[in-house]
């Protein structure tokens, strides 16, 4: 009988103790491996909303966007960039508070979204039609499903869009907007109504002239970095910040992402030393009732080495049942917490805290397996150095 | 049925010590369990060792089973010399050429009566259907061909002990040792599992009893008393 049906047979010996062993594995792998996924999750979720939008670099007059002073000269400066041979295109974009009104006289507040139009736009059509190539009387403008879904409009029908675009109250009269489509904005929240029309018709809601913008984006043309993108726009526009998205989420990972990764690290370690723990009490009381057993085996001719791997066996079995059995349960754990942590305000609906990767899976197996070895180290010990006559002695006088 | 040893061999040492000695080191000073002994026993033979309890006789035992080393002296177990074999070396050589039957039979309880007796073979290395043969072999041998698949928890302390020797001789050893082998069984359980050894030394296995019971000693043809770590009488 190998070590591995050896160890099998052992641990179903105790079938109640096992189980509460596999089961607290189970558990201990589960937030281990949510752990691992909220780790680096947000960073890749991030990521990939910036990537989705297919932009790969934003241009801004502060180190981040809607945090400093506004670009100016916005439609001047984004036709420069997009003259530079790295870029393909160039979308100055403009956010700004609004309120949104039917005929009916249902109204709702929200957020407008003004783009300089071009290819390719900041929005992703899901119903209707795009905003056209040119301005027509009423302007379009696309809404988001929240915005259809709480004032039930849908494409062809009329909006009134009006101000305040900033702190202050406005007077501004409402101007009249016609439904192209219904459109997804990649940083929307769940929550959120959105608007999204052309920069200039923004500018109209508002009653704002100024050229100016929140930031651009910028799209390098194909087989051009976006590292290359961004030197060639720091060289034309010293003035501006230039990011990569890879730069952007660097410098948002130093701002908070980071944070999410020592929580993870800590609960990680935390979870993966109760595993040890448990693992270790589990083995050691295991080989203590069993010492008269091993010295007999031993006597019959069964090598050090042999013994030391029965333990390791019945180490790497619970270990590896539960670690296994943590994976569907940490993936249900973690689509429940990542629905309560976006449900919190100001959070995109398509950003996620728990994100899949195959790295976090490697790390996952590799963790168990280290705690496996961990776990078995004391009891294999205890069983590597087990005096065999000693213990049949003491077994026999007990 | 037919015995599973060779029956004749050339009367060798199956065991021999010389000056063997094993002192304990205790926090009270050193105790010395096995002091000077010379042994030799032939191959075949059937030895009972006696004595009264701390007087060396399983610790002396142990050492011809090599699973105790002797602070000093030599061991030589079947022409070769084992004292200065590692502990990897003293596992082979026990797997090999010594069967061990413990007072607590240590069935290993998770394992069928026939598990237990291939535990020995799978370790050594035999074929899975040549360990089935000689397990089945082994257990009609000790009468309990109808219990192979029942664990030790379903089998009465004679059974288990009988069960404990078909283990022992699983890989035909040169030796069996006995560390009271019925101190855990009633009168006449304990005359069964007797009459087992002696059969088994008959059909040519070297056996070495320990035992408190003047009953079990007595059948052996040559008995050993030994008194505070020596041999005091050796008769035969």
């Amino acid at each position: 009988m190998r070590a591995w049906a050896f160890a099998l047979r052992s641990l179903l010996r105790q079938p109640a103790r096992s189980g509460l062993g596999i089961l607290g594995v189970t558990a201990v792998g589960t937030l281990l491996f949510d752990m691992l996924l909220l780790s680096r999750g947000l960073e890749v979720s991030f990521r990939h909303l910036l990537d989705a939008t297919g932009f790969d670099v934003r241009v801004m007059a502060a180190e981040l966007p809607f945090a400093g002073p506004r670009l100016t000269r916005a439609t001047a400066t984004a036709a420069a960039i997009a003259r530079l041979p790295e870029v393909a295109a160039a979308v100055p974009i403009a956010v700004q508070r609004a309120t949104a009104r039917t005929g009916a006289g249902a109204s709702t507040p929200l957020f407008l979204l003004g783009a300089g139009i071009g290819a390719p736009r900041p929005w992703v059509v899901a119903e209707g039609g795009d905003l056209p190539a040119e301005a027509g009387n009423p302007p379009a403008v696309m809404v988001n499903r929240r915005l259809a879904g709480s004032l039930h409009v849908r494409p062809g029908d009329v909006l009134m869009l009006s101000g305040p675009c900033g702190a202050e109250p406005s007077a501004l009269p409402a101007v009249p907007f016609r439904i192209a489509g219904v459109a997804e904005f990649p940083f929307e929240e769940a929550s959120q109504a959105n608007a999204g029309m052309r920069l200039a018709d923004l500018r109209r809601v508002c009653g704002k002239d100024a050229d100016e913008a929140d930031l651009l984006l910028v799209q390098s043309r194909d087989g051009v970095a976006a590292s290359q993108t961004v030197q060639a726009i720091h060289a034309a526009q010293p003035e501006l910040y230039a990011f990569s998205n890879a730069e952007l989420v660097a410098q948002f990972e130093q701002a908070g992402f980071s944070y999410f990764r020592q929580i993870s690290v800590v609960l990680a370690t935390v979870t993966l030393f109760f595993g040890f723990l448990l693992i270790t009490a589990l083995l050691t009381v295991s080989v203590n009732q069993r010492f008269g057993e091993i010295a007999a085996v031993r006597a019959l001719g069964f090598s050090r080495r042999r013994v030391v791997a029965d333990v390791f066996c019945q180490s790497a079995v619970l270990v590896g049942t539960g670690g296994l059995l943590a994976l569907p349960a940490g993936f249900a754990l973690a689509r429940w917490l990542d629905a309560i942590l976006r449900s919190l305000p100001e959070i995109p609906a398509r950003l996620h805290f728990f994100v899949f990767q195959p790295r976090a899976l490697v790390l996952h197996l590799a963790l168990m397996v280290v705690t496996a070895v961990l776990a078995a180290l004391y009891p294999m010990r205890l069983v590597a150095r087990l005096p065999i006559a000693a213990t049949l002695r003491e077994e026999v006088v007990s | 049925m037919s015995a599973p040893q060779v029956m004749s061999r050339p009367v060798t040492a199956a065991v021999e010590t010389r000056g063997v000695s094993k002192v304990f080191p205790m926090a009270a000073g050193p105790v010395i369990a096995v002091r000077d002994v010379s042994l030799r026993i032939d191959a075949g033979e059937y030895v009972a060792v006696c004595g009264p309890s701390g007087c060396g006789k399983s610790t002396l035992l142990h050492i011809l089973g090599c699973v105790e080393i002797p602070t000093a002296g030599t061991l030589r177990l079947d022409d070769q010399d084992v004292s200065s074999l590692d502990d990897a070396g003293r596992s082979a050589v026990r797997l090999a050429k010594i069967g061990f039957v413990f007072q607590r039979f240590f069935l290993l309880p998770m394992l069928t009566a026939a598990e237990n007796v291939e535990l020995p073979q799978a370790e050594s290395g035999v074929r899975r259907a040549e360990r089935r043969r000689r397990t089945a072999e082994l257990l009609e041998y000790v009468g309990l061909s109808h219990r192979a698949h029942h664990r030790p928890s379903q089998l009465s302390g004679g059974e288990a002990q009988r069960v404990a020797i078909a283990r022992a001789l699983a890989n035909r050893p040169r030796l069996l040792l006995a560390d009271e082998p019925t101190g855990e069984l009633d009168q006449a359980t304990g005359d069964q599992v007797a009459r087992l050894l002696e059969r088994v030394q008959a059909d040519g296995t070297t056996v070495v009893v320990v035992t408190h019971d003047p009953a079990i000693a007595s059948r052996a043809p040559r008995r050993l008393m030994m008194r505070d770590g020596r041999i005091e009488s050796d008769a035969r």
